[in-house]
């Protein structure tokens, strides 16, 4: 059994299903539209709960989808389905024969320009968590010089009808708390606030944070959504907001404000998603067949889905959700593919 | 029936016009007169309840205006462009035009021909007493031309009337005919109509081909012109020489008067509403309430003709009919209390239906009536805004999250050091507003909420004021309190109230002589509401225009491809049309949108309704986009924050991946 199988999309849920594949010995071609593998997890520093380097796990990962043969700065450009596989062409000429294809194109940052009253773009003190993340790797940003006052405003591009993303990113509270502490860690002098509607703190250990975040490093959560942002003479940044709890509504003046970019659906994902004339829920990520019981089967036969390109997953989730892609890739491979005779008929039992 | 001969013999012999029955009456008129009179004692009485519902104040208003002069040569011309011509139908809709002022203006005048008929050869059959009510509708069937008397005048008479009918029934037949095929007559969706409308519709149609009929079958005998008289021979050709004509005027009498007696509960009620309603606006009188007084004539004054269903933005989705102007005032005629208040919250208050109505109904105020008689009694606290630096109080019930703050040192802004801890109010809601420093320059800048959730519009505005020189003050750059049009138009009239007030105040006490606007919501408001004594109230385009015609503002043309959005609010709600396109001409090629000026498309992000859901807010977005995208402009401009926001968010959305668009605010284009 040497099928091949493509797998769009080189982030973790691409990697690792690859490296699960891979070892189960089907031929397995990995493409990522960027220069490089790894995804949004190659640009963060480090990882909630506990802080581990974003670069070791994505080393592990990659050392893990070695062999496998890999395309980067490479998307599709067409698929048709034949039979049963898929001819797919690549903008790089190649064209595959695939019996599966594997979606795992993962999620976009919420562009925190649409959230025009946060003023990102607009002001010069305002940033998103991935700007944050990208300072702690690199160690400069003209934004952040001995910030004395730093907000976090949770749930942009989150929970917000009116920016049209009704979804929570599930990832943005741990993200932020991990981020809180992370900016205390550089800055001990500083004063952080959150400013959150709901925290959902959900997983293993991120209470713990929460709770260090608040014991140890003092700092503050304000129940409320910020309102409003505008700039002080100074550059400094007056941020409007309600504390919900206290039932007051509050202004403070801030020399950072980080936005917690929330997830959407990839646009690149959408394209393919396209191509294929795959169903998208409301929220504009892929349908699964089969609901909660079997979320990695696309409604198309032989196409399967994987992370974030099925709504939002924390990393943990996402390479859980890799791995139980595999093994439905697996069994399609293995049950119902090579079945010439039947393979209808399987298909409409089993798909 | 008396033999015809003998009741000749009896007549003098010289008349043209022979009244051949003395008695005056045939008992065929006998529905028609109870129709009539029905209608006519109906309408009476409602409109004395209407006055009386009137206040005292308005009465006597609306009692002068009918004698000052200029009110009363526009009422005189508002009544023959808007009822009989329908003069604003031709303009938008010229077959739709024709329809109307065929029916309407072709009645009016065979009315008024019929009588004038009366007075010039039976005048005795005039008063009332001798049959006047019904006797000059039914003048042919009463009358014999004496053969060989005819003069000039009389065939004139004999022509207009025949001219006239031909005129409506040709209406007639366009009506027919948009029932079943509107869009032929530009009209995509039609009102459903109710029982009483339909009573009175099926009549209406055969009124006037019976009308035909019986005025042919006895035109040899009362005389007839170019239509009538053909069709008698017809008749003569077809039935021999004795014609049965008595059907025929007991028909037409009995529709006449069903359609009369169905006329109240109908919507031809407007026939004669329309006149109240146009004397009632026209003198200035404001409706109070949804549903009494003036909104009453306002209400029976609509047509049902269904315009304002196209012009909805809402029905870019069919399900959305149901929340049209002409639904809500046929609901608001039926006392649907439930449905009153779902489709009055439902509007985006885009005003549209108004700018497009034929008689001038204002829906849009009615809703906001009909809003304010729910929510003004709606109980808010706003108490805690004036209970500033008083964090004690509510210490005890803070929860997890403020509990770590009350340890942590006091939350204030850095430069105002001593500044009471998280609870410097965002407003003062009441409470005399911040002093602003004096002016010495006269001109002020109010922001406005929605600009402030747009901070790239007050970067530019700043930016053209500094270019040009202008010498402002910005009123609420900290924040400020609202203008209170979105407590108006959520129907909150007395707490609108309040907000102005404080306003007033703080812009009366800055001793500026021009405020600027860059919002049309507030700019509205202002304008209308402040009465602000000796302060010139501009939109920013006005402003601005003035910059550059003045040479202050130096602005640089480009080859761009602009379209300019109408904003609801600065278009159809102040007239704003002009001054933003002459400046935006100088910046670059400016193209047309498919719907522009007064039909411009709501962008969907009105603050105007309470309850329309994102989804369908979106796809109004999409509507309006396409049509501002008609032409292939690179820039998107509009004068509106709210607007700026939808169409960013609406471009960006898109399900058009083609679309190359960018969408900017008017200062941003004209000062880059």
């Amino acid at each position: 059994m040497k099928n091949n199988i493509l797998i769009i999309g080189g982030g973790p849920a691409g990697l690792e299903a690859s490296a699960q594949l891979q070892r189960m010995g089907y031929n397995v071609i990995l493409i990522e539209k960027s220069p490089k593998l790894g995804g949004h997890l190659a640009k963060w520093d480090r990882l909630f709960p506990d802080s581990v380097p974003a670069d070791e796990v994505l080393g592990s990962l990659l050392r893990g989808a070695e062999g496998v043969k890999c395309f980067t700065d490479t998307d599709v450009r067409a698929i048709n389905r034949l039979d049963k596989s898929y001819n797919v062409r690549l903008t790089n000429g190649i064209t595959v024969l695939s019996d599966a294809v594997l979606v795992a194109s993962g999620f976009d940052l919420f562009d925190a320009v649409k959230k025009e009253e946060y003023g990102y773009g607009i002001y010069d003190q305002v940033m998103t968590n991935a700007d944050l993340e990208a300072y702690f790797k690199t160690g400069s940003d003209p934004r952040i010089e001995h910030p004395g006052r730093i907000g976090f405003a949770h749930c942009v591009g989150s929970r917000d009808e009116k920016a049209g993303c009704r979804s929570c990113s599930k990832v943005c509270c741990a993200t932020a708390v991990k981020q809180a502490i992370e900016v205390k860690q550089a800055f001990p002098k500083a004063e952080v606030y959150c400013f959150y509607m709901d925290l959902r703190l959900f997983g293993r250990h991120y209470e713990d944070i929460y709770l260090k975040a608040q014991k140890e490093y003092g700092v503050r959560f304000i129940r409320g959504r910020v309102a409003e942002v505008s700039e002080n003479y100074d550059g400094t940044l007056l941020v409007k907001a309600e504390d919900t709890v206290a039932g007051k509504p509050l202004k403070v003046t801030l020399d950072l404000l980080v936005l917690m970019a929330g997830m959407r659906p990839s646009a690149s994902g959408k394209a393919i998603g396209d191509l294929l004339e795959m169903q998208v829920e409301e929220d504009g990520y892929f349908a699964v067949r089969g609901g909660i019981a079997a979320g990695q089967r696309s409604p198309i036969p032989g196409i399967f889905l994987a992370g974030a390109a099925t709504g939002p997953k924390t990393l943990p989730e996402t390479l859980a959700d890799a791995r139980a892609a595999a093994m439905e890739v697996d069994r399609y491979l293995t049950e119902i593919f090579p079945d010439a005779k039947n393979y209808k008929q399987l298909v409409k039992e089993r798909w | 029936m008396t033999p015809l001969a003998y009741i000749l013999a009896a007549q003098a012999a010289d008349p043209e016009v022979i009244d051949r029955i003395p008695s005056g009456f045939s008992a065929f008129v006998l529905p028609f007169t109870i129709g009539v009179a029905f209608m006519f004692s109906w309408i009476g009485v409602g409109l004395i309840r209407l006055l009386a519902a009137i206040p005292k104040s308005d009465r006597i208003k609306f009692a002068k205006s009918l004698f000052i002069p200029k009110t009363a040569l526009k009422n005189i011309k508002d009544l023959f462009c808007d009822c009989l011509f329908h003069t604003k139908i031709w303009q938008r809709k010229p077959l739709l035009g024709y329809m109307h002022s065929a029916i309407a203006f072709g009645w009016f005048m065979i009315i008024i021909l019929g009588h004038i008929e009366v007075a010039l050869f039976v005048p005795a059959r005039l008063n009332v007493a001798r049959g006047g009510l019904f006797y000059p509708i039914f003048y042919r069937y009463f009358v014999w031309m004496n053969p060989g008397h005819t003069t000039l005048r009389g065939a004139f008479f004999f022509f207009l009337m025949d001219f006239f009918l031909l005129y409506i029934l040709s209406g007639i037949a366009l009506a027919i005919f948009k029932r079943f095929r509107s869009i032929v007559l530009g009209m995509r969706h039609t009102t459903k109509p109710s029982l009483a409308d339909r009573v009175a519709l099926y009549s209406l149609w055969l009124i006037f081909p019976l009308r035909l009929l019986a005025e042919s079958f006895t035109a040899d005998l009362s005389g007839g012109s170019f239509l009538t008289v053909p069709v008698n021979h017809f008749w003569h050709f077809l039935f021999g020489d004795k014609l049965w004509f008595m059907p025929c005027w007991w028909a037409y009498s009995i529709c006449l008067g069903l359609f009369f007696a169905a006329m109240p509960f109908s919507r031809y009620m407007h026939i004669l509403t329309e006149v109240l309603w146009i004397l009632l606006r026209n003198a200035g009188v404001e409706p109070h309430h949804p549903r009494k007084g003036v909104a009453e004539a306002e209400i029976y004054a609509c047509s049902s003709c269904g315009l304002c269903l196209d012009a909805c933005p809402m029905n870019v989705q069919k399900k959305n009919l149901k929340y049209s102007s002409v639904y809500f005032i046929r609901f608001l005629r039926r006392h649907n209390e439930k449905k009153i208040n779902a489709i009055a919250d439902k509007c985006l208050m885009c005003d549209k239906c108004h700018a497009l109505c034929p008689v001038g109904v204002n829906a849009p105020s009615l809703r906001r009536a009909q809003r304010a008689t729910v929510n003004n009694a709606l109980p808010y606290d706003y108490s805690y805004l004036s209970t500033v630096g008083a964090t004690a109080t509510s210490a005890s019930t803070l929860g997890r999250a403020t509990a770590s703050l009350r340890s942590a040192p006091p939350l204030a802004s850095q430069s105002e050091a001593p500044v009471p801890p998280l609870t410097v109010p965002r407003v003062a809601w009441v409470a005399p507003a911040k002093v602003l420093p004096e002016a010495t320059n006269k001109v002020l800048y109010f922001a406005g909420c929605m600009t402030h959730l747009t901070p790239r519009i007050i970067k530019s505005v700043e930016k053209v004021f500094k270019t040009a020189g202008v010498d402002y003050v910005f009123a609420d750059r900290d924040g400020g309190i609202c203008c209170g049009r979105p407590l108006m138009l959520a129907g909150k009239t007395e707490a609108a109230a309040a907000v102005i007030e404080a306003n007033k105040k703080m812009i009366e006490e800055s001793g500026c002589d021009t405020l600027v606007l860059s919002c049309p919501i507030c700019y509205k408001i202002f304008k209308e509401e402040y009465h602000l004594e000796g302060i010139k109230v501009v939109h920013y385009t006005q402003f601005i225009n003035d910059l550059i015609i003045s040479g202050k503002l130096p602005v640089q043309e480009t080859d761009r491809k602009l379209v300019y959005h109408d904003p609801c609010e600065l278009g159809r709600g102040c007239g704003v049309y002009y001054e933003p396109r002459a400046a935006l001409k100088r910046c670059g090629t400016l193209v047309k949108a498919s719907k522009e000026y007064d039909e411009s498309i709501c962008c969907g992000g009105s603050l105007g309704s309470l309850t329309l859901d994102t989804k369908d807010r979106s796809k109004i977005s999409e509507a309006s986009l396409d049509s501002l995208l008609a032409n292939d402009p690179q820039t998107i401009v509009t004068a509106c924050p709210l607007c700026l926001k939808t169409f960013s968010e609406a471009v960006s959305n898109s399900k058009n991946r083609d679309i190359n668009v960018t969408v900017k605010d008017f200062a941003e284009v004209v000062c880059p």
